[in-house]
């Protein structure tokens, strides 16, 4: 499993380089010490895995996510609890406390789950205001376009995040996310009931309550889909 | 020392007064001026003794921490009993004083006197103790207003940052394996730096010479961190080492510019440090690479506090006799604490 670590202190990388080295199964594709190294790094090794320290020069370790279109699993590193519950709302893997004890480091790679290697997106880094979430693509109920603009669905929040509906759609499952309307992609795992609508489209009720109504194109596709 | 002066003053006044307004009806009333002059200067001694003494007891149960009502309840007791002392001893000296005439003291007569000694005993009371329990008052709110002062101030003392500190021993375990050495003196300096946090003795100042060895401590363990991103000049003026600072200052001073200059810059920069002694104020001045962003909101919400926790350090501790100024411009931001130089 590639890994990459990422913080500004060489001294640091170094120590956990050395710790890592009793996880053979880790393999460390790269350092970078600090955000743009980062993001250069993440681009040209594609890694499954970032130790990450939150507190750099220049870009943080949230700015880093934020700027990654595809999130690979993630734990944090730093020195002073003051974001552990930060580090906990963007749902990140786990996050290591400096000095890193050796037994904690195990039980964090523990959580590491092998990547399925499809190349679909399986994780967005989403921001909004003072919170941020790493959102699995699993858990996001619906997608909804708002100008160049995504508005994500999930877990009772629904943040923006900075792209275009269609530039996600390209990334996305065909066979998990649908294309309702040219407004809304839906997750088909999470629809509750599919009703006919007054206009004579399709109408699903979500999970969550929420209802999408399908265009009549969509509408034809929906039914093939579930009548399979 | 006034309060003690002016109980007595209101002892002698009150009961001087009571006791000449007394006389005064006496005399009028064709009475021997003689024999009553000497039972009333005897009434005067009597009441102002029996008054000082109420005065001990009410101490005595005040420190007993009595409710507002069991102190009332004392309080009106006392006055009863000593405005029946002071009837009974009227009575009997005036007895004694017209020897072989018939006594003329009749129930009524004794009941008004009663009366007049009761309300007598019953205004000094009042007043003692309006004038007491305020006294009392304002010596508790100068307690708390010390108290909230000292601790105040025992907040503000800044505690060493546990981000330096967990990454200081972050990177002092890294050094193990590669220097053992330097991982031994950083060890030391780390002491020097948590011995000097811990105990401080409850002092609220030191001699610059002292902050000075710490601020040293504190930049190599930074510099081992930074490495090449972090360069240092430090100059103290020897005759600024023997004055006061309050602990832990320029510690601080550094410690901001080191976050502005070093540690969100890539590149890192330079940080220079001095302490001289002018004009009676000694002058501490920490620049750093940089440029000062007033007011940025950021998320950690770090901007200011540190500049703003010595500001109002050297308020509680100088009043407006410190201060703390900032200035930025080439690329460099100075700040610059004077501290007038005390004994």
């Amino acid at each position: 499993m590639k890994a990459v670590i990422i913080d500004d202190e060489r001294l640091a990388r170094a120590e956990l380089r050395r710790i890592l080295a009793a996880h053979p199964e880790i393999e460390i594709a790269g350092e970078a010490s600090n955000g743009d190294q980062a993001l250069a790094l993440v681009a040209q090794t594609s890694p499954d895995l970032l130790f990450l320290d939150v507190q750099m020069p220049g870009l943080t370790g949230f700015d880093v996510l934020e700027r990654l279109e595809d999130i690979p699993q993630v734990i944090f590193t730093t020195a002073y609890d003051q974001y552990a519950i930060k580090a906990f709302e963007v749902n990140a893997l786990d996050y290591l406390l400096k000095p890193i004890a050796p037994a904690r480091l195990a039980s964090a790679l523990a959580k590491v789950r092998p990547s399925t290697g499809s190349g679909r997106l399986e994780r967005v880094f989403v921001r909004d205001g003072e919170h941020c979430w790493i959102v699995l693509l699993a858990d996001i109920v619906l997608l909804e376009s708002d100008g160049n603009y995504t508005r994500v669905y999930f877990n009772g929040h629904r943040p923006l995040i900075r792209r275009s509906l269609n530039a996600l759609e390209a990334q996305l499952d065909p066979a998990i996310f649908f294309r309702a309307n040219r407004q809304e992609i839906l997750n088909l795992k999470w629809i509750d009931k599919v009703d006919l609508g007054v206009s004579g489209g399709l109408v699903a009720t979500l999970k969550n309550g929420r209802t999408v109504e399908m265009s009549r194109r969509q509408s034809g596709r929906l039914r093939e889909i579930l009548s399979l | 020392m006034r309060n003690k002066y002016g109980y007595w003053i209101y002892q002698t006044a009150w009961w001087g007064i009571y006791a000449a307004i007394g006389l005064a009806v006496n005399v009028a009333n064709g009475g021997s001026l003689r024999l009553l002059t000497f039972s009333h200067i005897l009434f005067f001694a009597y009441s102002l003794g029996l008054s000082h003494l109420f005065r001990k007891v009410i101490e005595w149960r005040r420190s007993r921490r009595p409710t507002f009502v069991q102190m009332r309840l004392f309080l009106g007791g006392g006055v009863l009993v000593i405005s029946l002392i002071q009837t009974i001893l009227v009575i009997s000296i005036d007895t004694v004083l017209n020897a072989g005439q018939a006594s003329s003291w009749t129930l009524g007569a004794a009941g008004a006197l009663w009366y007049g000694m009761y309300i007598g005993t019953l205004i000094w009371t009042v007043i003692y103790t309006r004038v007491a329990e305020r006294r009392i008052q304002e010596e508790r709110e100068t307690h708390m207003q010390q108290a909230v002062h000292t601790a105040e101030l025992r907040a503000l003392e800044a505690q060493i940052n546990p981000h330096f500190l967990f990454n200081s021993l972050n990177s002092i375990r890294g050094l193990v394996v590669e220097n053992p050495q330097k991982a031994q003196d950083m060890i030391t300096r780390f002491a020097a730096l948590l011995r000097y946090n811990l105990n401080r003795d409850r002092q609220h100042t030191v001699p610059l010479s002292q902050e000075a060895e710490v601020v040293e401590d504190y930049l190599a363990l930074e510099a081992v961190r930074f490495e090449g991103r972090l360069r240092v000049q430090f100059t103290v003026d020897p005759a600024a080492e023997s004055l006061q600072v309050p602990p832990m200052i320029l510690q601080a001073l550094v410690e901001n510019a080191l976050k502005h200059g070093i540690a969100k810059r890539p590149e890192g920069g330079d940080v220079s440090i001095h302490a001289t002694a002018e004009n009676g104020a000694l002058v501490l001045q920490v620049e750093n690479t940089g440029e000062f962003a007033p007011v940025r909101p950021t998320r950690d919400g770090d901007t200011q506090i540190g500049l703003n926790n010595i500001r109002e350090r050297l308020r509680l501790l100088y009043g407006d006799r410190a201060s703390l100024s900032l200035k930025n411009g080439d690329g460099v931001v100075a700040a610059t604490v004077r501290i007038p130089i005390t004994a």
